[in-house]
């Protein structure tokens, strides 16, 4: 960290310190660790001096680096515990048991101040939110950590609010408002990717020309997203020929722009492409199999078109290349049959063929295939049209099940998902609990600091949520300000317990808007298989058990019980006024 | 400003260079005192910014070791602590400024005064 600071001066203060400043907070709980470590081996009723003075610094540089980062609190306490033990010290060196038991609740006392840390706010820069550094450090984060982001935009204020909410998603992020210093700092350090704006003060087009010249040397190809509030194909245009990866228009969909820099950013897929080979020919079947794994692909090749739906049911494909011509069942027909079966419409298919009739090709993809790939193909062809699709496919599927605003699964998904993991913690026997949550007053959190502000509520529980829940939990926003969480394989007991934690968590968030601060809070319903089996009866059992919560006085986690069980199929009508109006 | 700054915590020396880069001048951050005298003894400065608790040696430390090599370059220390006695009892120092959120102010002007 010591000499990284060379070529960042011109960046404005207010980021750097934002961005020094939530690193700050990072660190925090493992400086405190350490702290503690150092504490843990006094030993009581010894002299031990070395062990104290090592103590004493340690202290000594928390209360001042806590203190020049604005946070008073927890450098006062570390500065109790620095003079505690500096008088142990003057006192020779003994380690009484007095001070021990001093220092515990000052570590203690430290340690809840550290906790609630995020929440305190910055006199500079006001992110919207804030959350309290997390318990566990989510691997999400630390694995972003490392990736360094410049993003260049004339407007200093639009550059500042991006950074600082890409910031909240872990990427450190470089704001520059002149291109000709971000050329100078790329040329000095290389960014995992650009954020550029299209439109600069001197040039229409100065975004686009910058990054040419800056990718004009062979070594450099740095992905580069470009913002701009210019949706015509001139600027979209120029911004491809300058080699931009991607396009978005202001105002900037956060969700959007955190896959596409996911995507960018990470060089291994987090998994691989899965290719299904339809060929009756089962040695060429197996020949474009193998060339599509030695490039990284799960690939499968089958010779009999009768088992591809089959096949499709267990093995999660990512696309599907088929020769056209097969004794028994066509390309063609295949598609078609593919295409009439749930789930698959949206499954890429490419042709495979000797076929070079250009009529013939088309209408074979008339009938809905993605390309047209001619015998013999050249194995890097094939493995590059195979992966630009397949990628291409998946990124618009996560747009399509996913929530634009948070990013989590959307209510259609989640309840799909329901009905797998139902489906499958039968079959193995074992609980799971469905969880409904809902924010408290988020209407009035609406009405008084406006609808931006609620998003922002909303974007932080979804946060909290997929940061704190385990990988196997899925998340969605179950519509509105409510959001359903599945947790495979818990009881009860378990669910309350984590989601009583995640209650505590958010209720510890602190909002800003209009320059004021406030909290919120939200209800939970929770309901457990195997005590309800089927799907409908898992929602309408956790809705009941939220709407207890809401009546018992919000801002706590309610069990639905089996007389929750809806014995009539219409006794979900009955009192949805009233829940309705009670939110 | 060419200025060497001084700091065993990366944070507090990455903060002092955020806040004296808004003034155009030009830091390098070392993390203790015998790297800072390595440091000095092979590039020039013209003001060391240093704090004084550092494991090895303190701020106060380098200040005696580099006026007794005869270097004279000005020397500002940030402390943890009241700055009094320190000022009182090396009043050879530039300035002795308290690690607090006021160093934002603080810093720029007692750089300025020199």
């Amino acid at each position: 960290m010591s000499d990284t600071h060379q070529g960042a001066p011109r960046e404005s203060f207010k980021v750097r310190k934002a961005r020094l400043r939530a690193a700050f907070i990072e660190q925090l709980p493992q400086r405190l660790k350490e702290a503690h470590q150092r504490f843990a081996a006094l030993a009581p009723d010894t002299i031990d001096q070395a062990r104290l003075e090592d103590l004493y610094i340690h202290f000594h540089t928390l209360k001042g680096s806590c203190a020049t980062f604005g946070f008073e609190q927890i450098g006062d306490v570390a500065r109790t515990a620095e003079e505690r033990v500096r008088e142990a010290m003057d006192a020779g060196g003994a380690v009484t048991s007095a001070l021990i038991e001093t220092l515990a609740g000052l570590l203690a006392k430290l340690d809840a101040l550290v906790l609630a840390a995020g929440a305190q706010t910055d006199p500079d820069i006001t992110p919207s939110f804030e959350l309290p550094p997390d318990v566990s450090p989510p691997q999400e984060s630390t694995s972003r950590s490392d990736r360094l982001i410049y993003l260049c935009d004339d407007d200093p204020d639009f550059g500042a609010q991006l950074a600082a909410q890409l910031g909240c998603f872990g990427y450190r992020v470089s704001v520059f408002t002149s291109l000709e210093v971000l050329a100078t700092a790329v040329a000095e350090e290389c960014p995992s990717a650009l954020i550029l704006d299209v439109m600069f003060p001197r040039d229409q087009h100065g975004g686009p020309k910058a990054l040419a010249a800056m990718t004009a040397a062979p070594e450099s190809s740095v992905p580069c997203i470009f913002v701009s509030c210019r949706d015509d194909f001139v600027a979209r245009l120029q911004a491809v020929r300058a080699g931009g990866n991607a396009y978005c228009t202001k105002p900037i969909k956060m969700v959007e722009l955190l896959e596409l820099l996911d995507r960018f950013t990470n060089p291994h897929p987090s998994e691989p492409i899965n290719v299904l080979v339809v060929d009756d020919d089962r040695e060429l079947a197996q020949l474009h199999a193998t060339v599509l794994e030695e490039a990284g692909m799960v690939a499968k090749a089958v010779s009999d078109p009768e088992q591809v739906p089959r096949i499709l049911e267990t093995f999660s494909t990512d696309l599907v290349l088929m020769d056209m011509y097969m004794p028994d069942c066509s390309g063609p027909e295949l598609a078609r049959v593919l295409r009439q079966m749930p789930g698959h419409l949206s499954l890429p298919i490419i042709y495979v063929s000797s076929e070079t009739d250009v009529a013939r090709q088309h209408k074979a993809l008339a009938v809905g295939a993605d390309g047209f790939l001619t015998k013999p193909i050249e194995p890097a062809r094939l493995v590059s049209e195979v992966a630009l699709r397949a990628e291409r496919m998946r990124l618009l599927h996560s747009l399509m099940v996913r929530d634009g605003l948070t990013g989590l699964f959307n209510h259609n998904t989640i309840m799909q998902y329901l009905e797998i993991a139902i489906a499958n913690s039968k079959r193995i026997s074992r609980p799971l609990a469905f969880a409904m949550i809902d924010v408290d007053h988020f209407k009035s959190v609406n009405d008084t600091y406006g609808h931006p502000t609620g998003d922002h509520v909303l974007m932080a529980l979804s946060r909290t949520l997929r940061l704190r829940l385990r990988d196997t939990d899925v998340v969605g926003r179950y519509g509105g300000e409510e959001f359903a969480v599945v947790l495979n394989g818990m009881n009860a007991q378990q669910a309350r317990c984590i989601l009583e934690d995640l209650r505590v968590s958010f209720a510890g968030v602190t909002f800003h808007a209009d320059g004021q601060e406030f909290h919120c809070t939200f209800s939970v319903g929770v309901s457990v298989f195997p005590i309800f089996e089927r799907p409908d009866h898992l929602t309408e059992a956790a809705d009941r058990a939220l709407y207890r919560a809401k009546h018992a006085g919000r801002n706590r986690v309610e069990i639905a019980t089996a007389e929750d069980l809806p014995t009539l199929i219409d006794a979900g009508s009955t009192q949805p006024d009233a829940e309705r109006h009670l939110r | 400003m060419k200025i060497l700054i001084v700091d065993d915590d990366p944070f507090v020396g990455e903060m002092a260079a955020a806040i004296l880069a808004c003034d155009g001048h030009d830091c390098r951050i070392v993390e203790g005192g015998v790297e800072a005298l390595e440091t000095l003894a092979s590039e020039t400065f013209e003001l060391v910014i240093s704090d004084m608790n550092m494991p090895l040696m303190s701020g106060l430390a380098l200040f005696a070791e580099l006026r007794e090599r005869a270097c004279a370059i000005p020397f500002i220390l940030l402390t943890g602590d009241d700055p009094e006695p320190l000022r009182a009892e090396a009043p050879g120092l530039a300035d002795c400024l308290m690690k607090d959120a006021t160093l934002e102010d603080s810093l720029p002007k007692a750089v300025a005064r020199l």
